[in-house]
């Protein structure tokens, strides 16, 4: 019985593939309906690439990149053998079609408000680097980053980077030795809550090193909270209720710190969320 | 007159012969893989063993010139040796000198013209060849497509010894119906090679066991193993466990174990042999002998996804769920990968065998062939160190599957994921197969009552249970990597699961034709882990233009390229999102997918958003 089993379903699972008119169809009615901010994603995420051969002019490179999808009102899922993706695990579908074996599904729920894209604004931000005798020097700001100790490989910058094998855009932060590197924004306005997400990039850099990162999340002065990043943490994400400070305009700092820079390159992205 | 054709005793006496059967499972095994190997792309390591191999092929013509000369002892010299074998001395030569031989016997040549200066050595002029395959890759991968077929007949012949013709045979078919296997046997690399002469080792010492003219064949088919590669250090282990277990009845007399004549002549002859394949070592035996083992024994531990992790260091002591988690690797995958009924039949085929043992003699299983039982009156010597003993065919098989297995799952094995790196395994598990074949073969025997139906029931339980193997494998080609099993739902399955989807790059291969047409006007082309030493080989089989770019390996080049491949594995994501940023989209201008399931990716720059097909496989 096992045999014929297995015979058949090896001679029959290939048809149950998604055919590429499957994937035609399924892109064309996203494309109909498709509205700016609408975010599509694959299920399982094995499929992305041909999710984005099809629709990837439609997904740029900051949506790809993103902090996570709170900020997205609309999911087009594009999924195939019963699969959810987890950015739509806590969202009903309003509109379900199927396209040969894949089952489109659009979601519809309320979006978070992001009132201060940390990455997005880098460029007001300060980034200065804090000797351990608590001397501090500035970093230069310069077109597409800032610049620390005069060295274009200790930049502190907004970049895609890969943490945990998926794609971020965030802020590359070197960290520094024994010193703290500190990437400060004045006059965030803040709404009910500060997402951040932190990890370390590059898979080869993540091999090689061996230290911890920590980022330490201030606000006013007073410490929210921390992440720790090491080889095996992947991506980060918490999320620091700032209600108290809602509708406010404040001092928002981030302070890196690092038991052994070597290989190590962190990547943080934040958003004030109402 | 029976309408039936009768089987005349002339045809019957031609099928009795031993070497008939094994003879076809070869010469169709390898056939088989002769018909498919060209749709499976070129294996990143097995590009470097076609420049290596055609390299050391260069010292022989430098030894026929040196002899032409009256000088043959130059190309004796420490220079000469060192210029052709120094390539690649990270592993042993033999299948590399095989591959290269292959290829200066039987490629086509059209060596003189632009594709001169593709070759590692000089190319002085046309060679004559016996061009029978048209691709030179074709040509490399010859001896161990040969040899796979020979490792076949092998497993027939040694599971012979346990099982009927019809069981055998089907262990014979389930060793080579397995998608990894079946991808690694068309490879000019060593995994399927250490495979067949891994089994070849055994075969020897189990017949050492009874015969001493074994024992020596067993030194020098260690020393051809030693030679392939360097997972030949372990088989002595494993044979010995089984030797202490066979002779355990020694201990319990308070008296050491003779050491046999096979551990004697692997111990003498295998390095002996090594050191004459290898003149490499011939310098500087034993600088370079502790070179070659330092080099493995420290090897680093390689990016591998499992179960959704990508894996690229060991687990420090604390973490005991990560380090449990990575010690099944082996066992889940042997359970993800080898075609359910094979497994089905292990599995039967294992209770036979831990039962056969608790049997007294005159009770025997009976789906089983006992040719060697110990002799009466015999006693044991270091000449025939079984001939008093039961051999225990069950702790055999056991060490043979299980070693291999268990070695990876250690802790202090370096990373390096795959099912090759205990493919030396695969037959054993086919063998004990073979006995579950045979003891269903003999339950439904049971069931069956016409006389002539029950004659025809062995050979159709043999095609029914092989045929899952042989569809499943057939189904996985090109891409035998990405392949799951029944239980792991497939392709889809495997990916959905993170399991490893592939390595070495080869899943290029069907891009080929679309990256020709759409070479960029600049000609700088990212091949990401399609190496260099496979690009040119791509051009020599004509399958890419003479000339076609490539910027090299590494991060930074991603961006001087104007069309790039990413090669889809869970750690090659960076590689992805650099063309991201490079070229300013997302949007891959092809995707080779496999039953639905992304293997390779192609990034263009500045290229407009034609609709595309994905490729099938």
């Amino acid at each position: 019985m096992l045999a014929l089993v297995e015979t058949g379903n090896a001679l029959l699972a290939p048809l149950h593939a998604p055919a590429d008119r499957d994937w035609r169809a399924a892109a064309a009615e996203v494309r109909a309906g498709f509205q700016p901010g609408d975010l599509i994603v694959a299920a399982p995420a094995w499929a992305d690439p041909l999710l984005r051969l099809h629709l990837g002019d439609l997904i740029p490179v900051s949506v790809a990149g993103r902090l996570d999808d709170a900020r997205f009102g609309r999911i087009w899922e594009i999924a195939q053998r019963g699969a959810r993706a987890p950015e739509t695990k806590n969202s009903r579908a309003t509109q379900v079609s199927h396209h040969g074996t894949l089952t489109l599904r659009l979601y519809q729920r309320p979006a978070a408000r992001v009132s201060f894209d940390f990455v997005a604004e880098w460029s007001q931000a300060a980034v200065s680097r804090v000797a351990p005798g608590g001397q501090v020097s500035l970093c230069s700001r310069l077109p597409d980053r800032f610049e620390c100790s005069g060295l274009p490989a200790q930049s502190v910058k907004p970049e895609l980077l890969e943490i945990d094998t998926t794609a971020h855009l965030a802020l590359a932060t070197p960290p520094a030795g024994q010193s703290t590197t500190v990437v400060e924004f004045d006059r965030v306005p803040l709404g009910r809550e500060l997402a951040v997400g932190a990890g370390l990039h590059n898979v080869w850099l993540r091999k090689a090193g061996k230290g911890t990162v920590s980022l330490r999340v201030l606000v006013e002065g007073r410490e929210l909270g921390r992440i720790e990043a090491g080889s095996m943490s992947g991506w980060t994400l918490r999320k620091f209720d700032t209600s108290a400070l809602a509708g406010q305009s404040v001092g928002v700092r981030f302070e890196i710190t690092v038991d052994d820079p070597n290989s190590r390159t962190l990547g943080f992205a934040a958003e004030a969320r109402s | 007159m029976a309408s039936s054709v009768e089987i005349g005793p002339a045809t019957r006496r031609r099928w009795a012969r031993p070497w008939m059967v094994p003879l076809l499972l070869a010469v169709a095994t390898s056939g088989w893989l002769l018909a498919v190997e060209g749709r499976q792309g070129l294996a990143r390591d097995e590009a470097q063993y076609f420049r290596a191999g055609e390299r050391y092929w260069g010292w022989f013509e430098a030894l026929g010139e040196a002899v032409r000369a009256g000088r043959p002892g130059s190309a004796f010299s420490r220079a000469t040796v060192d210029t052709y074998w120094g390539d690649n001395h990270e592993h042993p030569p033999l299948m590399k000198t095989l591959y290269g031989l292959s290829w200066r016997l039987f490629h086509r040549c059209d060596c003189a013209g632009p594709k001169r200066g593709l070759h590692p050595i000089a190319v002085h002029g046309k060679h004559r060849t016996l061009p029978l395959f048209s691709r030179e890759s074709t040509a490399f991968r010859f001896p161990a497509i040969l040899l796979a077929g020979f490792g076949v007949a092998l497993v027939y012949g040694f599971a012979r010894r346990f099982v009927g013709a019809w069981a055998a045979a089907g262990a014979a078919v389930l060793s080579v119906a397995q998608p990894h296997y079946f991808f690694h046997a068309q490879l000019s690399c060593f995994d399927a090679p250490i495979a067949v002469l891994a089994l070849l080792v055994a075969l020897a010492y189990w017949k050492s066991l009874r015969s001493p003219r074994w024992g020596i064949l067993c030194g020098v088919f260690y020393g051809f193993a030693l030679a392939t590669k360097h997972n030949a250090w372990l088989i002595p282990c494993f044979l010995l466990v089984h030797y202490l277990w066979m002779r355990r009845g020694d201990f319990r007399c308070l008296l050491p174990p003779r050491v046999p004549l096979a551990f004697v002549s692997m111990a003498a002859l295998g390095p002996i042999v090594l050191f004459a394949l290898w003149p490499w070592l011939w310098h500087s035996p034993v600088a370079r002998t502790r070179e070659w083992m330092q080099r493995h024994v420290q090897h680093e531990h390689y990016n591998f996804e499992y179960l959704g992790r990508n894996w690229n260091q060991p687990p420090s002591p604390t973490q005991t769920g990560r380090w449990l988690l990575r010690a099944t690797f082996p066992f889940v995958s042997t359970a993800f990968t080898v075609p359910a009924t094979t497994l089905a039949l292990a599995a039967a085929g294992a209770v036979v065998l831990a039962r056969r043992r608790r049997k007294n003699a005159g009770s025997e299983e009976p789906s089983l062939v006992d040719s060697e039982p110990p002799e009466p009156g015999a006693r044991a010597s270091w000449l025939r160190p079984g001939a008093d003993v039961d051999l225990a065919p069950g702790m055999f098989f056991a060490v043979q599957i299980l070693g291999p297995l268990g070695i990876l799952a250690l802790p202090s094995t370096p990373i390096f994921g795959g099912v090759k790196h205990f493919l030396t395994a695969m037959p054993f598990l086919a063998m004990v197969a073979g006995v579950g074949l045979a003891w269903v073969a003999r339950q439904a025997a049971s069931l069956v009552h016409p006389s002539r139906l029950r004659r025809a029931l062995p050979a159709a339980l043999v095609v029914l249970l092989c045929l899952p193997a042989v569809a499943e494998t057939q189904r996985s080609h090109p891409d035998g990597l990405g392949h799951y099993n029944l239980l792991a739902g497939g392709f889809a399955g495997g990916a959905s699961l993170g399991m490893n989807r592939q390595f070495w790059g080869y899943s290029v291969l069907p891009l080929l034709p679309w990256i020709e047409a759409h070479r960029p006007p600049s000609n700088r082309v990212y091949w990401h882990d399609v190496l260099h030493d496979a690009v040119i080989m791509y051009a020599r089989d004509g399958r890419l233009p003479v000339g076609i770019g490539d910027v090299g390996v590494g991060e930074s080049l991603v961006a001087q390229a104007d069309l790039g491949v990413v090669i889809l594995e869970k750690h090659f994501a960076v590689y992805e999102y650099l063309h991201w940023e490079a070229y300013q989209t997302t949007r891959p201008a092809q995707v080779y997918a496999h039953e639905g399931v992304p293997f390779a990716v192609v990034y263009q720059r500045g290229a407009p958003p034609p609709r595309q097909e994905p490729l099938p496989p």
